[in-house]
């Protein structure tokens, strides 16, 4: 490649811009040279505010999420169902339980699974900090809405171990064939599990 | 040297474990029946829609089909077979232990049916709740035999004679199982009738079972280094929570 002149902060600045998702360096050196060439302001706010939010986002004392509080705006929320604490993977799993409108309990955001084989166990992610939460609380039941994958279900086992002394209602989300789904075209899998796990019907 | 790209078609086989690759792909290590244990690359099983998404999960037979001539070959398809509903519990913690040994110990390339075949039932065991310790004792003893890290457990590895039920014997890393001495005192001891239990397959006795899970560990060890297992280590920290 032509590029012996390439001073050595763009070639930093290139390597830099690599450790975001699914950027290799053929756009890492597209985005850097749109952001010196057509977007100095905004390069420049993008710079200001990614190292504000580093020093300002953190863990909410609560529940784990990501918030520039001591304590997040949902825990902190008087309109909340306090006796219920939700345990999911992720910042992206809390959005979704949400935005289904059907829970208005509290959460507990994991920030990862166990995983043995990558050396990831219940240390590694919140699982100390979810006991702290949970001793003194007003908790009457915990649901446990780690991944159906066998991480998730790894996970949940962990969960339900070491909350069992505690004497608190602890369930785990259903799973089964989704809402609108026809049998004929749900995986082999799912129904399989659908049937296992059936219930008693109740209507 | 093979001009063609090889092409294998629907075998048998389940995944061991799997890291994300890109944003939208995952390299799965998978166990097969005539193939062995083999890296393959599942392009796009991450993304949203794929239809294989769900499917490349532990512990659940599948019927794949994969092609390429590089050590990392490229899955083309993958099929749910069926038969063994998802481990469970504790279950799958020692699911996790038995992929990370065959991981592990075996290696790439290298064919196994019977191993698999062993390996198959013994997940089959986990999901219908079977009692954990012999059936992780006896899929253990099946990778030291098969890969050859096994003694002799029928025979003295000294003098050549049939092990007798009610004499003591010690792993000798050179010998193999040796009756044991005076002085060896201080050696983990094991009585012939473990050994002979181990050889049959047999662990229906309490001390075959404490002693055969010593006599595992001690030649696991021998086979692993250094290196200790994670899932292990993972273990040892769950009840210490």
């Amino acid at each position: 490649m032509p590029d012996s002149k390439k001073s050595s902060l763009l070639d930093e600045l290139v390597e830099a811009l690599r450790c975001l998702p699914s950027v290799g360096p053929r756009s890492a050196q597209r985005m850097a040279f749109h952001l010196l060439q057509h977007d100095r302001h905004g390069a420049l706010k993008l710079s200001t505010v990614l190292s504000d939010a580093l020093n300002n986002i953190h863990h909410c004392q609560q529940c784990n999420n990501f918030t520039e509080a001591l304590i997040c705006d949902l825990c902190s929320s008087t309109s909340r169902d306090d006796s219920v604490l939700c345990v999911v993977e992720s910042p992206a799993d809390l959005l979704m339980m949400e935005h289904t409108l059907a829970y208005k309990g509290m959460y507990f955001v994991l920030m990862g699974k166990i995983s043995p084989l990558d050396g990831i166990g219940p240390q590694e992610i919140g699982l100390p900090r979810l006991i702290k939460r949970v001793e003194n609380s007003a908790i009457k039941e915990i649901i446990i809405a780690t991944n159906f994958t066998v991480e998730g279900e790894a996970t949940s086992h962990a969960i339900h171990e070491i909350l069992k002394p505690f004497n608190i209602k602890i369930s785990r989300i259903a799973r089964g064939v989704p809402v609108g789904g026809e049998l004929e075209y749900v995986d082999s899998g799912t129904l399989a599990q659908a049937i296992i796990e059936r219930r008693e019907a109740q209507f | 040297m093979k001009s063609s790209i090889l092409k294998i078609n629907e075998e048998v086989a389940f995944v061991l474990h799997s890291i994300p690759w890109r944003e939208t792909s995952q390299i799965v290590e998978v166990f097969t029946k005539n193939y062995g244990r083999i890296p393959l690359i599942a392009k796009g099983s991450k993304r949203p829609r794929s239809p294989i998404r769900g499917l490349l999960q532990p512990f659940q037979p599948l019927r794949i089909s994969w092609s390429g001539n590089n050590e990392l070959r490229t899955l083309r398809n993958a099929e749910w077979i069926g038969g063994i509903p998802q481990l469970s519990g504790s279950y799958i913690y020692s699911g996790f232990y038995l992929n990370e040994l065959l991981i592990r110990l075996l290696p790439r390339d290298d064919p196994h049916q019977l191993l698999f075949e062993k390996y198959y039932t013994t997940i089959q065991s986990l999901s219908y709740k079977d009692k954990i310790e012999p059936v992780l004792r006896s899929l253990e003893l099946t990778i030291l035999k098969e890969l050859g890290y096994s003694p002799l457990l029928t025979h003295d590895g000294e003098s050549d004679t049939p092990i007798i039920p009610d004499k003591k014997y010690i792993f000798d890393f050179e010998k193999g199982l040796i009756q044991s001495r005076t002085d060896s005192e201080n050696r983990v001891q094991f009585s012939g009738k473990t050994l002979l239990d181990l050889s049959n397959n047999d662990f229906t006795d309490t001390t075959t079972l404490t002693e055969s899970k010593l006599l595992m560990r001690i030649l696991l060890n021998q086979c692993l280094g250094d290196k200790d297992l994670q899932t292990r280590r993972v273990l040892q920290e769950l009840p210490l929570l």
